[in-house]
């Protein structure tokens, strides 16, 4: 009886001694965060953004980074995991963030007063292993960093097992281990893997709008060079100035986004009721822009 | 009721002794002011072998043990140091009774649950101890027996039987049944040779009635056990707080930190048996010269851990620089909520909540406690103000398929965006930036962005958005979600005060 016992504890210590040794070791270089954008989780060898990594998505300003950064960090978050958004510029919408699934107590926005120091929160909070992804943002704060700063966060992105995204553009592109290039058209995204070390490095795929903006594919139809809804008169001329009675403004008045139905698009282009409506993304082609 | 009695021999001693390492094994006494000169109030034992003795003059003290180290006497501050212990102590007591300046009744009325009345007693002493602290329990049913009986020497916890208090009782001097009191009735007692509490007992009532008046009768009664002086709780105080002074002021680190681990062990006892945790902890550092330093550490997630809190402050410290030597340190609690309890999954790393904490601590010293935070929704049109900064308290992940929340499903998303949200650009401009456009009629050719004009490739809205009439930040907007060529969508709206456009957003 007493053998048995003490075969047990030891058998106990022997898994307590590996659940230490578990615990201590670095992450795996293998597991990723899947963002639920086929296209671009394709994009990588484990079909997905790869743990302990620091890949770059570049592209210009409305080039859809940040929506797949949010992407990531759903991701994360669904897996039990926190999230960090270094916010150089501050820009950073919480209701986009909802609206790609990110469930906003568990995500850290860090907002700086010292642009130099994006760099340095970053690869603390990466270095933590308290955060399973870290995006970093440097846009518009013109910080431009070093090698050994860029070897610090790519160290501790694989020290503490965290994604780093690093937002760049191509003015001014960042050192991630991996950069994908991505590319705004009128229809979607293009993304390109354009460094890797792992593999892929050319490879391209096309991301719909509506993957990423579902809102984008059904809000109304237009043909032709871009109409605009022309502003009230009455509302031009008397916001801002007292007290209104034209129905628009004042007790009673419809509340806007609530109980005030939006212009419908479709009959300001004279569209009639049966008909199908067409595409909301129509090129203007050849217009008098010059 | 079933009461225990927590003695604490020479307890203000005793805490200065946790307080400073160097009083350890040393002669050193407490001493208060009365009538005018400064008397011993407590002595250490190394001072009791030198012949120093409570009730002596602090010079006469020093004349028999020249290295005595001595400190006056604060007996608010006992009172608030037992009150603390008491507070430590609500997970094995549900009320306490401070009996200042060197113990506690305790409320014993749920010692099953430790394990009968002995398991309790040592259940007490060992959180007593923990604290650095040696004392003795007595449990009885009489608040005057347990306090005599764990006042003399002998077991570090003893049971008293009901019924058997004067059993108990009967061997020790009558003078324990004295305390507090005076008079020639007493001298009497010692003329006629009374030695032990046995004899005293055993007197006939009406004669000490008759010779002492209510003084010998109060006197029989303790003896036989009857005594029933009620067992009154002492009310808790509001704020947690814990305060430690310097015998010399400290200039460096190292001294400090040994007083903040203290601060911190005592501190979290408190809130253990209150069954509650930190959120925000408070750390004042009282400077030579009256000024003072303040340090506030916002924690993620509620915690009573010693060990955790102990290295936040540390963290916090390092950074700081002081204009004078530190004289005093107040640690307080100003953030509290419910002990979320812990427990921790499998394949989660050591300590992963201090690793959280740790790094919004380092975090938070070299970038301020605004530079962190989470955003929140706000329920206005207005999009700029539809958000709002708050702390960042990640609640834990759920764990099991009851612990999920309502409004969340089993793979941890969230509940579905509403429609607006869905509309919303990732990225918003604050201000919003003016535009140069270019029209043709009511059309939207394109928009100047960057120094180059930009094609409007895609247009859809508008979303119009008005309100806030009533003052002066009256809007009226409609918004246009825009595909610019080169630059991919944009959220713009014109201004309904001048037409103008401006951009919002990027639906970066």
């Amino acid at each position: 009886m007493a053998a048995a016992e003490e075969k047990t504890a030891v058998t106990i210590e022997q898994l307590r001694a590996r659940i230490r040794k578990l615990e201590a070791a670095p992450r795996e270089e293998g597991s990723v965060l899947t963002t639920g954008v086929q296209p671009f989780d394709g994009l990588f060898p484990g079909g997905g953004l790869p743990l302990g990594q620091t890949v770059e998505l570049c592209g210009e300003a409305a080039s859809g980074r940040t929506t797949l950064a949010l992407r990531a960090i759903a991701a994360a978050q669904r897996e039990g995991g926190l999230a960090a958004f270094v916010d150089g510029p501050g820009q950073l919408y919480a209701p986009a963030a909802v609206a790609q699934g990110v469930d906003l107590p568990r995500m850290l926005r860090v907002r700086l007063p010292e642009p130099e120091r994006l760099l340095w929160t970053a690869v603390q909070l990466a270095r933590s292993g308290a955060f399973r992804c870290v995006v970093l943002d440097p846009d518009g704060t013109g910080v431009h960093p070093r090698a050994p700063e860029i070897k610090r966060l790519q160290d501790a992105a694989f020290r503490g097992g965290t994604l780093v995204l690093w937002l760049s553009t191509p003015r001014r592109p960042g050192e991630g281990t991996v950069r994908i290039g991505l590319e705004a058209t009128a229809e979607g995204l293009r993304a390109e893997v354009r460094r890797s070390r792992q593999g892929g490095l050319g490879a391209q795929t096309w991301i719909p709008w509506e993957m990423l903006w579902p809102v984008l594919r059904s809000s109304g139809a237009q043909v032709g060079p871009a109409p605009l809804l022309p502003p009230r008169p009455e509302e031009l001329s008397t916001v801002g100035s007292g007290p209104h009675r034209s129905g628009w403004h004042g007790h009673g008045a419809p509340r806007p986004g609530r109980d005030m139905p939006l212009p419908a698009l479709g009959q300001m282009l004279g569209e009639r009721p049966g008909r199908r409506p067409v595409r909301t993304v129509v090129p203007v082609g050849d217009g008098p822009l010059r | 009721m079933r009461l225990g009695y927590l003695h604490l021999p020479r307890f203000p001693l005793q805490r200065r002794l946790v307080e400073s390492r160097s009083w350890v094994g040393r002669p050193a006494v407490l001493w208060e002011m009365i009538r005018g000169g400064k008397r011993i109030t407590f002595a250490s034992q190394a001072a009791q072998g030198a012949g120093v003795r409570p009730g002596m003059t602090l010079s006469e003290a020093t004349a028999r043990e020249a290295s005595l180290l001595q400190a006056p006497h604060l007996p608010e501050e006992t009172f608030e140091a037992l009150l603390g212990l008491g507070e430590s102590l609500l997970t094995l007591s549900p009320a306490f009774q401070v009996d200042d300046p060197e113990g506690l009744w305790l409320d014993a009325s749920a010692t099953h649950l430790s394990g009968g009345e002995e398991g309790w007693g040592e259940a007490v002493l060992a959180q007593v101890e923990s604290q650095g602290l040696q004392g003795r329990v007595v449990l009885a049913d009489q608040a005057f027996t347990a306090r005599a009986l764990a006042r003399v020497e002998g077991l570090a916890v003893r049971a008293i039987p009901p019924g058997a208090e004067a059993e108990a009782l009967a061997p020790l001097s009558w003078r324990v049944l004295a305390e507090g009191m005076k008079g020639t009735f007493l001298d009497g007692l010692e003329r006629m040779g009374l030695t032990t509490v046995a004899e005293l007992a055993s007197l006939p009532p009406g004669a000490l009635l008759t010779r002492g008046g209510t003084q010998g009768l109060l006197l029989q009664r303790r003896a036989l056990g009857l005594d029933r002086a009620p067992f009154v709780p002492t009310p808790l105080p509001e704020k947690l707080e814990e305060r430690l002074s310097f015998d010399w002021p400290a200039t460096v680190l190292e001294p400090m930190l040994f007083g903040l681990k203290t601060l911190v062990d005592r501190l979290c006892a408190r809130l253990s048996g209150r069954r509650r945790a930190a959120m925000r902890v408070g750390l004042t550092l009282e400077l030579e010269g009256g000024d003072a330093a303040l340090l506030s550490i916002s924690l993620a997630r509620p915690t009573r851990a010693a060990k955790l809190l102990l290295e936040l402050v540390r963290h916090r410290l390092d950074g700081v620089s002081l204009e004078a030597p530190v004289v005093a340190l107040v640690l307080s609690v100003e953030e509290e909520g419910p002990d979320p309890g812990h427990q921790r999954l499998l394949g989660a790393g050591p300590d992963g909540e201090a690793a959280l904490e740790v790094v919004l601590s380092r975090l938070a010293g070299a970038l301020g406690d605004e530079a962190l935070g989470t955003v929140a929704l706000r329920d206005h049109h207005r999009p700029e103000r539809a958000v709002q900064a708050e702390p960042f308290r990640p609640p834990s992940h759920p764990t099991g398929l009851g612990l999920i929340p309502p409004d969340r499903t089993l793979d941890g998303a969230g509940p579905q965006a509403s429609p607006t949200e869905q509309s919303r650009p990732s990225r918003l401009l604050t201000p919003p930036v003016r535009l140069e456009v270019q029209l043709r009629g009511e059309s939207l050719l394109g928009v100047r962005l960057s120094g180059g004009w930009k094609r409007t490739l895609g247009l859809a809205g508008p979303e119009r958005l008005a309100g806030e009439w009533w003052g002066k930040d009256a809007y009226a907007r409609d918004y246009y979600r825009a595909c610019l060529e080169g630059v991919g969508w944009v959220w713009l709206f014109r201004d309904a005060r001048d037409g103008g456009f401006f951009l919002h957003g990027l639906f970066d």
